[in-house]
């Protein structure tokens, strides 16, 4: 029996696994395939303090071995993710990560004051939304504003902060170094990668806000690349994700350094896809003789 | 609804017209529950370079409810894909996924438009239609005969013997269900847009004073528009079929929203089927 038990900055999570931001909404939708209280935990779609239209359609393009998204953080509002959402997943014994968002600094503590009453295990900052123009990744790529950001997020709670970081910048290790030193538990990595997609026959973008968020499996390369840099440049632990979509890739982020990891757009193609990556760990420990899975976290050999 | 994503064998995959395929899968447990204007989500197989499954609503199911099969139109890189997958694939498809058709459950005049491979979804909720004793005049519009490709299989639910003039057509004997058609370039049926024949087939109705009271719309979104807006003048209650881009397919991720008076919805589970009233167009 591997031990599959990791601590994410303070976040008890049974195995390494959950989902990343807005690919999961917040779990209901993909009970007929997941037993998310099965998952380390859940990590719930971008909540602002009030609702979000979101950007206009077509929202998604396919992309060689990805896609191309610019949802533009369209939610409900956090008093619906309170009312509908949360006591849902605390009902069903599901471990939760609240994803939160926000237009100003001051949006990102009213949303965490008013969770910080609700059935929420830890935190993640959205400093790194590249589909909004408020907020969203212009915070992120700036040493003050994220020193900022999460230090005013830090005064709010007490609870598991971790700071989801973009990849959109010259160097993540100075943006990491920041979170880490404003109060964060933990950082996750890789946002999308900003790109664009054109339909030449048309003479026109494929998304109708022309540029948007590039995830899947043609992005793994890149976040194994900054989960391996920040766990050089960090103490705190590492949620690693980008393009990972069965136990193999997991486990190349834990050995370049994450503690946990988040399965995104690979839920889209495979609704069992999370189940199949916690089984995939496993798997690969018994298969290496690994007790524990945190044996092998940053356990790259280079 | 409970879905289930379904390993389907593909029995068949055999090109109907320009551009235009037909696949027959089959798949019991899709099968045995889906219901008119419902899609299955479907996994190109072996295609690990398209991470994005493709929506295809139903065509057909068998009558044993163990098959079904689906219209496609190859419109990219996926869907030229999928022309080349072989008979007796396995092929992975999350279904049964939408809102389906509601019509009325009083309608006993119901008239139905779909425009090029939009007429595949329409087919088993005239089917239902039909079996209940309804009274269906179908419209097709499509760019030629040879695209024209769902004719046959209306023909027979309806039990036609081709009438006079090609392009109009009676069910024989009973007179309750017909088909008229239109083709953009003239080589079957009505030249032009069907939206000619929407006109005339609601004028006679409120001549003779027996209006339709439930239309139902599928096609390219043009077409769509124009058709709601001539039910909307006749005061019939009409339904559409909203095509989008999807991602997940199951409500989680927000990718194919369509915008409605109450902000904006998503097409793959509040939808594919809205009322016409309620999308802003």
């Amino acid at each position: 029996m591997v031990d599959l038990q990791v601590n994410l900055g303070g976040l008890l999570m049974k195995n390494p696994v959950t989902t990343a931001s807005g690919t999961f909404a917040a779990g209901k939708e993909y009970a007929d395939f997941v037993d998310v209280a099965a998952l380390g935990a859940v990590t719930t779609k971008g909540v602002s303090l009030n609702g979000w239209e979101g950007n206009a359609s077509p929202r998604i393009a396919e992309t060689p071995s990805g896609m191309l998204n610019s949802i533009g953080l369209q939610n409900p509002g956090v008093a619906h993710l309170k009312s509908d959402e949360l006591p849902w997943l605390k009902s069903v014994g599901a471990t939760t990560i609240v994803n939160v968002s926000g237009h100003s600094f001051d949006e990102y503590v009213q949303v965490i004051e008013a969770l910080e009453d609700a059935p929420v295990d830890a935190y993640e900052v959205n400093i790194s939304c590249p589909n909004v123009d408020a907020g969203g990744m212009t915070i992120g790529t700036h040493v003050e504003s994220v020193t900022k950001v999460v230090s005013l997020c830090r005064a709010a709670t007490k609870r598991p902060l971790i700071v989801k970081l973009t990849p959109n910048v010259t160097d993540i290790t100075e943006i990491a170094k920041a979170a880490e030193a404003a109060g964060a538990d933990a950082l996750s990595l890789i946002n999308t990668l900003l790109g664009m997609a054109v339909d030449a026959e048309r003479k026109r973008p494929q998304l109708a806000r022309v540029v948007g968020g590039l995830s899947g499996p043609c992005v793994k390369p890149v976040a194994l690349r900054m989960v391996w840099e920040c766990y050089h440049a960090v103490q705190v632990p590492l949620l690693g994700m980008g393009g990972i979509s069965n136990g193999t890739d997991a486990i190349e982020f834990i050995l370049a350094g994450a503690t946990a990891v988040a399965v995104g757009t690979a839920n889209f193609t495979n609704p069992h896809a999370t189940m199949d990556v916690i089984k995939g760990i496993e798997d690969y420990c018994v298969r290496h003789n690994v007790e524990k899975v945190t044996d092998l976290i940053g356990g790259l050999e280079c | 609804m409970t879905l289930v994503n379904e390993h389907a064998k593909l029995l068949s995959n055999q090109k109907v017209g320009p551009k235009l395929f037909v696949m027959e899968l089959e798949s019991p447990q899709i099968s045995a529950s889906v219901q008119p204007g419902q899609f299955v989500h479907m996994l190109l197989p072996s295609a690990d370079s398209h991470v994005l499954r493709r929506p295809f609503s139903v065509y057909e199911v068998s009558e044993d409810k163990s098959k079904l099969s689906i219209l496609y139109q190859v419109v990219g890189a996926g869907t030229d894909y999928l022309t080349s997958v072989q008979p007796g694939a396995t092929i992975e498809m999350i279904g049964p996924v939408g809102h389906g058709w509601q019509p009325p459950h009083e309608a006993q005049k119901v008239l139905l438009v779909g425009g090029g491979v939009g007429a595949a979804p329409l087919f088993m909720l005239c089917e239902t239609l039909v079996n209940a004793g309804v009274k269906v005049h179908m419209i097709l519009g499509a760019q030629s005969e040879q695209a024209m490709v769902t004719r046959k299989a209306y023909e027979v639910l309806f039990g036609i013997t081709e009438d006079l003039k090609p392009g109009l057509a009676t069910r024989g004997g009973l007179h309750t269900c017909s088909l008229s058609c239109a083709t953009d370039d003239g080589s079957y049926g009505h030249h032009g847009f069907c939206t000619a024949l929407v006109e005339q087939t609601l004028q006679k109705a409120a001549r003779e004073n027996t209006p339709y009271d439930y239309m139902a719309v599928c096609g390219p979104e043009v077409l769509m528009r124009l058709v709601k807006e001539q039910a909307e003048s006749a005061h019939i209650p009409c339904e559409v079929s909203m095509e989008r881009r999807m991602a997940c397919g199951i409500g989680a991720c927000l990718s194919c929203v369509v915008d409605t008076v109450e902000g904006k919805k998503r097409a793959c589970v509040d939808g594919p089927v809205f009322a016409s009233h309620e999308v802003v167009w």
